[in-house]
C-alpha cells in the first residue's frame, strides 16, 4: 500500500509534532552502483528539475544541496522513530488501528507497492521507482490493464508478477468481507470503493493484469486513489494457513480467508518480525534484520536481489526510537542520527546544527489545514450565520496568512488558500490556486457586513440591524440585534494553532466579532466535535481547527466536502460542490479536481490555513536531491543515499 | 498482628477497585470509545462501528467494567490496539528497566540524604548547612523536567561527558552493561529525592538530638561518634522508612518524565505514550499497578516501623 493512501489529520500534526520519515520515490540512477548525483536520469516525464538551491522557491526553508563526497560502500545510516510512529505492522494490509504513514513506511522498504509516489517533492506517480506501468484504461473506463515491470524479484528468486497481485486482491477481499470485523481490517477501506468496485480481476499473462469495474471511474482517480494501494504479495510462499504449510489456493474465498487470519496473526507477532521466515520473503531494497519490539527499534539490510532502479550502497539502515521530538532534536544536536527531524520549535536552533554540518531542508507537503465552521449548530442562530457566504468571506478577510507564516512558522509554511495549495505542485493544482480570493482586510471584512445588514461597532459588538433574507439583510433567520460572537477551539498542539487562533480573534475584534479561543486536545476535539461522529454534541461547536489532511495524489475532497461525507467535520452542505467532488470521482473530466478545488476555495467550507513545512536534517550523507526532498512528501528512499568519506 | 494485616489487606482491595472504577469511569466519561483516535481521522462510520464491535465499546459501561474487573482478576491486563500487542508483554519487556532505574535512583538518594540529613542536623546553622539547605530547597522546588533538561543541556550536550540519552539495551543485563549511559537519568531522579529525604532526617536528627537519651549516651561517656552511628543515625531514619515505602509505587510507574526526556524504555515512557493514543488497555494497567503499590508501600513501611521502633505496635 503506498504512502498516498493514507490520508489523515493525525499524520498532519504528528509530522509536525514528533516527525515521520515515510516513503516515496525518487527518480535516479540505474540499477546498482553509485547513486547519480543529480538523480534525474531515467525518471518519469512529471519528474521535476533538480533544483539544488530551493531557498527562493515558494514555502521551501533552507537549502537543497547538491549530491556530493566520495561515496563510502557499506556503513550504517541512522534515522529516528519518534513515539507515535512506530511500526506495529508488517503485513501490507494494514488494519484501521495500524494504518499509519509509519506502518507504510516501514514496510514499504520491504514490500514495494504497486505504484511509487512523489518525485522529489512532487506529490505524482514515479513510474521509474514503480512496478505497475501506466495503467491503460478502456470500455469506457470500465477497464484497467496493467503490465508490470519484470524486474522485480521477491527473495526466494520468483519474479513479482501478476499473480501477486491478484493474491493480494483475494486477500484484502478476505480481510474486508467476514462476517464479523469487515471494515477496521483495512484502514483504506471505504465500503463501495475497492475492493467492491473491482467486479472481476484476471492475469492474461505473467505480468499482466486486468480489472473490470463496476462502474467507469476518472481514470486518474482510480489510478491515484485505487491501484495505488495494491502492493503485491508473495503469493507462491505466503499462500498457507499455518507456519510451513502447504500452499493453498487462494482464490478460494475459504483459503484466503484462512490466509489471511494467518497472516493477520504473524502480523500481530511483533517480537518474531526478524525472524519469521515470512516476512524474510522480500522484493524491497531492503530486509528486516532486527526488530527489537521493547524498544521500538528495527534494523535492516540491504537487498542485494532488490530489483529496483537502485539498489542500496550501505549496508545497514538503523531506525532509532526517541520518546518525543524533544529527545530526537537533542540526537540531531549530538551528531548523532544521519537523518533527523525537526519540528517548527527547534527552529531557532537550525543555525546551531547547521553548524555542526547538518543540510536542513523543508517543505510543505500535500494536504491542507483548515479552520472547521460547524454548518450544524443552532445555538445563537449559528447556523443561520454561518450559511451565509458573505459572513464567511469577512471571515476568510481576517486571516492574515502572511502574518502567521512569518511570525508563528517563522517562514517555514507556505500560503493556501484553498484544499489544492499552490504548493507544492502537482497537476491537480487550480490556475487560481496561488491567488488569494479573500486577501486579509480589516476594512473589506468590515464592509462585507455593514452591507449586509450588520452595525459594525469595532472593538465592540457588532449587531444586525436589517434583518432579513433579502439583498442588504442579515439573512434568513438571523434575528433584529444579533450579535457575532463565537467560539473558537483549538488544538492546544502544537503552539501554533493557539497562535493562529489568536490572530484570527484579534483580527475579528476590530470589526465588532467576539472570538473566544478555547484550547483542546486535539484527540478531544476529533473525538467530541466531529459532525459525523459525535452529531449529539453538534451544539456544542461552532469553529475548530485541530490541523487538517495529508493529501493523496488525487486531491479530492470526496468524504471531507460532500454533503454527508464520513469525514465532514463541520457538515458543510453545498449541491454544486458535491456534483463537483462527484465528478472528481465518476467523471472523465481531467480538470475535475481543478474545478472541485477552485469552487471550494471561493465558497469557503472552511477558512483555510496557512501549510506548514517538514523540515529535516542530514549529516554525513549524500544523494540525489530528489532522495531529500521526497521527504516532505512522506516519502523515504534510502537507498539511493550513500556515507560519505570522513563521515 | 495477623487480624491488623487481613484488615489492611481487605481494605487495599477496595481501595484498588475504586482506583479500577474511578480511572476506568473517568476514561470512559471523557471518550467513550478512542475508535476515532486509533483509526484515524479519516476513518470511516463502517470501521468505527467494526472496532466498537470487536473492542467492547459498543456495550455498556458497566457490562464492559466486570469484563474489566474479571479480565484483571484472570491477570489479564488487556491488549493495547495501538502497539499491536498485549499489555502484559508489555509490561513485561518494560517493568525491568524501570526498576532498574528506580531502585538504583532510590538506593542512591537514601545512601546519600541520611548522612547529609545527621550531618546538617549536628552542624546544624552552620556554613555547611546553609549550603546544604539552599541547594536542596532549589533542587526540591526545581520540576524534575528542568533538571534533567539542564543536566542534558549541560552535561551532554555542553561537556559531552555523557550520553543526551539513557541505555536503549533491550534487557536489564544491557542496561547495566552500559553505566555511563545511565547516569544522567540516574542522577537526575536522585537529586530530586535527596533535596526531599535530606530534610526529613534533618528534622527528625535535630528532634532526636534533643532527647534525654541522647544527652545520656554523652553523659555516659560515649564518644560522638558512637553517639551518631548508634543511637542518633538509627532513630532519626525512621521516617526514611516510610518515605521509602512511600517511593515503592515508583518501582514501577512514577518516572514518567525521567524517562521521557531521557528516552528510556520503562513503563513510564509506555504510559505517555498511551496518554497520546488513548490507549485505554495500557493507562487502565498502568494507573492499577500504580495503585496497587501505593497501598503495598503503605503497607510495608507500616510493617516496617513496627518492626524497627518498639513503640509503635500495629493492632
Amino acid at each position: 500500500m503506498p504512502h498516498r493512501a493514507v490520508r489523515s489529520s493525525r499524520a498532519l500534526f504528528a509530522v509536525l509534532a514528533a516527525g515521520a520519515v515515510i516513503l516515496a520515490g525518487c527518480a535516479s540512477g540505474s540499477s546498482g552502483g553509485t547513486p547519480k548525483a543529480a538523480g534525474s536520469s531515467g525518471s518519469s516525464s512529471q519528474a521535476p528539475s533538480n533544483n539544488t538551491n530551493t531557498s527562493t522557491t515558494v514555502g521551501a526553508y533552507g537549502t537543497l544541496p547538491a549530491a556530493s563526497g566520495t561515496p563510502v560502500k557499506g556503513g550504517t545510516i541512522t534515522y529516528p522513530i519518534i513515539n507515535g510512529s512506530t511500526p506495529t505492522y508488517i503485513m501490507p494490509i494494514l488494519p484501521g488501528a495500524d494504518s499509519t504513514v509509519y506502518n507504510q513506511q516501514f514496510e514499504e522498504l520491504l514490500y514495494r507497492p504497486l505504484y511509487w509516489f512523489d518525485v522529489g517533492n512532487r506529490p505524482v506517480i514515479n513510474y521509474p521507482l514503480s512496478i505497475g506501468k501506466a495503467p491503460v484504461y478502456s470500455d469506457g473506463d470500465k477497464t484497467v490493464t496493467v503490465t508490470m515491470n519484470p524486474n522485480y524479484k521477491w527473495t526466494d528468486g520468483a519474479s513479482v508478477d501478476a499473480q501477486d497481485v491478484l493474491f493480494w486482491i483475494d486477500e484484502l477481499r478476505a480481510a474486508v468481507h467476514p462476517v464479523k470485523t469487515d471494515a477496521a481490517n483495512f484502514g483504506n477501506y471505504t465500503p463501495g470503493d475497492f475492493p467492491d468496485n473491482v467486479d472481476k480481476a484476471s492475469a492474461p499473462s505473467k505480468f499482466t493484469f486486468v480489472l473490470h469495474l463496476t462502474h467507469a471511474y476518472n481514470p486518474n482517480w482510480f489510478t491515484e486513489t485505487q491501484l495505488n494501494l495494491i502492493t503485491p504479495l508473495p503469493s507462491t510462499t505466503w499462500a498457507q494457513d499455518k507456519a510451513g504449510g502447504t500452499q493453498l489456493d487462494y482464490t478460494n474465498p475459504a483459503n484466503a480467508k484462512k490466509i489471511a487470519n494467518f497472516l493477520e496473526a504473524q502480523s500481530g507477532k511483533l517480537s518474531t518480525y526478524a525472524s519469521n521466515p515470512l516476512w524474510k520473503d522480500v522484493d524491497g531494497p531492503f530486509t528486516l534484520t532486527k526488530f527489537d519490539s521493547g524498544t521500538d527499534a528495527n534494523t535492516m539490510t540491504a537487498n542485494p536481489a532488490y530489483g529496483g532502479p537502485q539498489k542500496p550502497v550501505f549496508q545497514t539502515l538503523q531506525a532509532l526510537y526517541f520518546a518525543s521530538s524533544t529527545a530526537q532534536f537533542d540526537a540531531v544536536r549530538a551528531g548523532k542520527l544521519d537523518l533527523g527531524e525537526v519540528s517548527s520549535d527547534n527552529l531557532p536552533q537550525v543555525p546551531i546544527i547547521k553548524r555542526l554540518g547538518y543540510n536542513v531542508y523543508g517543505y510543505p507537503g500535500l494536504g491542507f489545514q483548515y479552520t472547521v465552521f460547524n454548518f450544524q449548530d443552532k445555538t445563537n442562530h449559528w447556523k443561520n450565520i454561518v450559511d451565509q457566504l458573505y459572513f464567511r468571506q469577512a471571515i476568510a478577510h481576517l486571516q492574515d496568512e502572511d502574518a502567521i507564516i512569518k511570525g508563528v512558522y517563522g517562514g517555514a509554511a507556505a500560503a493556501a488558500y484553498g484544499p489544492v495549495p499552490a504548493v507544492p505542485a502537482t497537476a491537480y493544482v487550480p490556475s487560481d490556486a496561488s491567488t488569494n480570493p479573500y486577501p486579509y482586510s480589516i476594512q473589506t471584512a468590515s464592509q462585507l457586513l455593514s452591507s449586509h445588514g450588520w452595525k459594525v461597532v469595532p472593538g465592540g459588538t457588532t449587531t444586525c440591524i436589517k434583518p432579513g433574507s433579502g439583498a442588504g439583510e442579515c439573512g434568513a433567520g438571523i434575528p433584529a440585534g444579533q450579535n457575532l460572537n463565537f467560539t473558537d477551539y483549538y488544538t492546544n498542539d502544537p503552539a501554533s494553532a493557539g497562535l493562529q487562533t489568536t490572530q484570527l480573534a484579534s483580527a475579528a475584534a476590530q470589526v465588532g466579532i467576539k472570538v473566544t479561543p478555547v484550547a483542546k486536545t486535539f484527540n478531544f476535539i476529533v473525538d467530541q466535535y466531529d459532525d459525523p461522529i459525535a452529531p449529539s454534541n453538534n451544539n456544542k461547536w461552532q469553529v475548530e481547527f485541530y490541523g487538517g489532511f495529508t493529501e493523496g495524489a488525487y486531491p479530492t475532497t470526496d468524504t471531507i466536502f460532500n454533503t454527508g461525507g464520513s469525514n465532514n467535520e463541520g457538515d458543510y452542505s453545498n449541491k454544486q460542490a458535491d456534483k463537483l467532488i462527484n465528478d472528481s470521482k465518476f467523471s472523465s473530466n481531467p480538470n475535475a479536481v481543478q474545478d472541485e478545488a477552485s469552487y471550494l476555495t471561493k465558497n469557503l467550507p472552511a477558512v483555510f490555513d496557512p501549510n506548514p513545512d517538514l523540515i529535516y536534517a542530514w549529516k554525513g550523507i549524500s544523494g540525489p536531491p530528489d532522495s531529500f526532498s521526497n521527504l516532505t512528501q512522506y516519502g523515504f528512499t534510502p537507498e539511493y543515499w550513500y556515507l560519505t568519506s570522513g563521515s | 498482628m495477623t487480624s491488623y494485616l487481613i484488615r489492611r489487606v481487605a481494605s487495599a482491595v477496595i481501595v484498588v477497585l475504586g482506583v479500577m472504577a474511578a480511572t476506568f469511569l473517568m476514561l470512559h466519561a471523557v471518550f467513550p470509545s478512542p475508535a476515532k483516535v486509533v483509526l484515524g481521522a479519516r476513518t470511516t462510520p463502517q470501521a468505527i462501528a467494526a472496532f466498537n464491535r470487536d473492542n467492547g465499546f459498543d456495550r455498556s459501561v458497566g457490562a464492559q467494567f466486570l469484563t474489566y474487573v474479571n479480565h484483571t482478576i484472570h491477570g489479564n491486563f488487556g491488549y493495547s490496539y495501538k502497539l499491536n500487542q498485549s499489555v502484559n508483554s508489555l509490561f513485561k519487556e518494560n517493568a525491568g528497566r524501570s526498576a532498574l532505574l528506580s531502585g538504583v535512583s532510590l538506593v542512591l538518594a537514601v545512601v546519600i540524604a541520611v548522612p547529609l540529613g545527621i550531618a546538617q542536623a549536628v552542624k546544624r546553622n552552620s556554613l555547611f548547612d546553609y549550603v546544604a539547605t539552599g541547594t536542596s530547597f532549589t533542587l526540591y522546588s526545581m520540576p524534575i523536567f528542568f533538571v534533567s533538561l539542564l543536566l542534558i543541556a549541560i552535561l551532554s550536550l555542553k561537556l559531552n561527558w555523557f550520553p543526551f540519552e539513557a541505555s536503549q539495551a533491550s534487557t536489564v543485563i544491557g542496561v547495566i552493561k552500559q553505566p555511563r549511559s545511565m547516569v544522567l537519568p540516574v542522577v537526575s531522579l536522585t537529586i530530586v529525592s535527596v533535596a526531599s529525604f535530606s530534610r526529613y532526617l534533618r528534622s527528625s536528627a535535630l528532634d532526636n538530638l534533643a532527647q534525654d537519651y541522647i544527652k545520656v549516651a554523652r553523659a555516659k561517656g560515649l564518644s560522638e561518634r558512637s553517639v551518631l552511628y548508634r543511637h542518633l543515625v538509627r532513630n532519626s531514619s525512621l521516617p526514611i522508612i516510610t518515605l521509602v515505602g512511600l517511593s515503592l509505587p515508583d518501582l514501577l510507574a512514577g518516572n514518567l518524565i525521567t524517562e521521557e526526556v531521557f528516552n528510556f524504555h520503562g513503563l513510564g515512557l509506555l504510559f505517555f505514550a498511551a496518554l497520546g493514543n488513548e490507549d485505554y488497555s495500557i493507562l487502565l494497567a498502568y494507573t492499577l499497578v500504580g495503585g496497587i503499590l501505593v497501598v503495598l508501600g503503605n503497607l510495608v513501611a507500616d510493617i516496617a516501623l513496627s518492626m524497627t521502633d518498639p513503640r509503635i505496635r500495629l493492632t
